[in-house]
């Protein structure tokens, strides 16, 4: 068991995204990812390419980036790891959030997807229910007619 | 034929709006079955009105997990909050308040369906109401919703029905759930057994829930470490409770009552009646206890804080004591003046009920108090001057 972890840090994984991008990674930064975890157990040959199905190169370049530094998490305090998170999501598009979501998802990367969820429903904080259709782009599909009673539903809960 | 075949190999195809991802390779006539739909994972493949999901799918191999379908994403026309997969909605929509999810049900249909269901709510529910509804509230509330129930079935809201059931049926119903209940929901209110519909009458003030009052008619003097059954509604914002005693036919009523005034009735245990102690044979000196007292006999009675005391005759030495063993158990209020008629009383161990006279009032049955949590709660609302 205890070679097994030596070796583990020094080895390396290729990871391939949907569009034929290929990553080296450390195997300790690819093992955030309990998806890839499960993977390495299956693989006879260590050495080939590990298909990440469903992400592409753009994506997962962010992911690897997230799992490095978490992987490293140990010369950064709490603090400043919560920083560099903050910071790493509010970099995003709402559309990369979306694909990241869906690697994290995918991936079980469940630090990452925890970031990600958190930071979309950040997003719908406080926001009234036009304003959350603008901000993600989500179309109205009631008739005004169900419009009026949603808003007339509660109207004396949650006014302050 | 189509759904035939898709339900053959455990596949989810939904009609959907679009999703810039394609399936591209998909083993589907692999020589093993599809026995795991591992994840529900990625979701809606919508390519211009007509959609397929697919789901990541894994089969049994003699290699164990082995993952069989990509996707490829072929166009960048974004995507919405809406194509997530059902557990990291759920992952978002778990961080939300109560507001926000009010908020987010009044977005689309299909938000509204999620939004509203129980499982988002139980959470909100249980920590925000869980320390003051206890069973009486529960029991009240059946009661309301059964009449609800009523209306709600007379009302002609459940149209869906008969979709439900035959959808019931179906293997993946609970994916395609969701979206029939925000369609027949949207005619009508809440449905009766609805945890938010609960929540948000609570939050509202429109639902009176029985509970208790420590303190009651805060300051007065005649009910200091007492805690009194009462109706009571939420004022969402003040963030306090109204409260409504009954007495005499007569309502008395206080307002700006704090939460920590507030609690479940820890025993069931109708106001106007004796409750019967289970403890007597295990009160020893030292140990916290909830005694009934009541003015006269037409009244309901109200719980009272008090401690076992020793006996007279007891030396109060811990290796010499013989309160355990004395049929008499002393019951002391120290929040109390020494000199008050209030301050000691007694009562027998094996055939005590209520006594009292018109004069002292009547003492009823005893809780003994085993937590400390209830006991810390008790010492807190001590007087900060003595009793008479």
């Amino acid at each position: 068991m205890a070679s097994t972890s030596t070796s583990t840090l020094s080895r390396k994984l290729i990871l391939k995204s949907s569009d034929g991008e290929k990553f080296e990674v450390d195997e300790n930064v690819a093992m955030q990812s309990q998806t890839i975890k499960h993977m390495i157990e299956d693989l006879d040959d260590i050495n080939s390419p590990i298909p990440v199905s469903i992400v592409t190169g753009t994506i997962l370049s962010k992911v690897i980036e997230y799992c490095k530094k978490h992987a490293t998490e140990d010369s950064d305090s709490d603090e400043q790891l919560k920083q560099w998170d903050k910071e790493y999501a509010n970099n995003m598009d709402l559309n990369t959030l979306y694909y990241l979501l869906l690697a994290a998802n995918y991936m079980e990367i469940k630090g990452l997807l925890e970031l990600i969820t958190q930071c979309v429903a950040d997003m719908i904080k406080g926001k009234s229910p036009e304003e959350i259709r603008a901000h993600f782009n989500i179309k109205n599909d009631f008739t005004p007619q169900e419009e009026a009673n949603i808003r007339n539903e509660n109207p004396w809960a949650f006014e302050n | 034929m189509l759904f035939f075949l898709i339900s053959c190999f455990s596949f989810i195809f939904v009609v959907k709006s679009l999703l810039p991802i394609k399936l591209t390779k998909m083993r589907l006539l692999s020589p093993f079955f599809w026995v795991e739909l591992s994840k529900s994972l990625v979701c809606y493949i919508r390519k211009r009105g007509l959609v397929f999901g697919v789901f990541e799918a894994t089969y049994l191999s003699p290699v164990r997990k082995i993952h069989t379908v990509e996707f490829v994403r072929v166009e960048d026309e974004g995507i919405s909050v809406l194509d997530l997969p059902d557990l990291a909605l759920d992952m978002i929509l778990d961080r939300l308040s109560p507001a926000d999810l009010c908020s987010l049900a009044g977005v689309c249909r299909e938000l509204r369906g999620k939004c509203r269901s129980n499982h988002m709510w139980e959470k909100h529910m249980k920590s925000k109401w869980g320390r003051v509804i206890g069973n009486a509230a529960l029991v009240k509330w059946h009661e309301h919703m059964a009449l609800n129930k009523r209306r709600f079935s007379l009302g002609g809201s459940n149209n869906g029905g008969i979709i439900w059931n035959i959808f019931s049926l179906w293997p993946f119903s609970s994916l395609i759930r969701p979206k029939l209940i925000g369609r027949s929901e949207l005619k009508g209110s809440l449905p009766p057994d609805s945890i938010m519909g609960w929540y948000l009458s609570l939050e509202s003030g429109k639902f009176w829930f029985p509970a208790q009052v420590y303190n009651r008619e805060n300051g007065h003097d005649g009910f200091v470490l007492s805690c009194y059954d009462a109706e009571l509604s939420y004022n969402s914002k003040s963030d306090t409770f109204q409260a409504r005693y009954t007495l005499h036919g007569r309502k008395t009523v206080e307002e700006n009552i704090s939460w920590s005034r507030i609690r479940a009735p820890p025993v069931d245990n109708p106001a106007y009646e004796l409750h019967v102690s289970d403890c007597l044979d295990d009160l020893k000196p030292g140990d916290h206890l909830e005694i009934q007292w009541r003015r006269n006999r037409e009244y309901p009675y109200g719980w009272w804080y008090g401690v076992v005391g020793h006996l007279d005759s007891c030396t109060r030495n811990e290796y010499h004591c013989i309160c355990h063993d004395s049929d008499t158990v002393t019951l002391e209020f120290n929040q109390y003046a020494p000199d008050s008629r209030w301050r000691r009383m007694n009562v027998n161990r094996k055939n005590h009920r209520e006594e009292g006279n018109e004069g002292d009032g009547f003492y009823g049955g005893i809780r003994k108090i085993y937590s400390e949590e209830e006991i810390t709660i008790w010492k807190s609302l001590w007087p900060t001057k003595v009793l008479n």
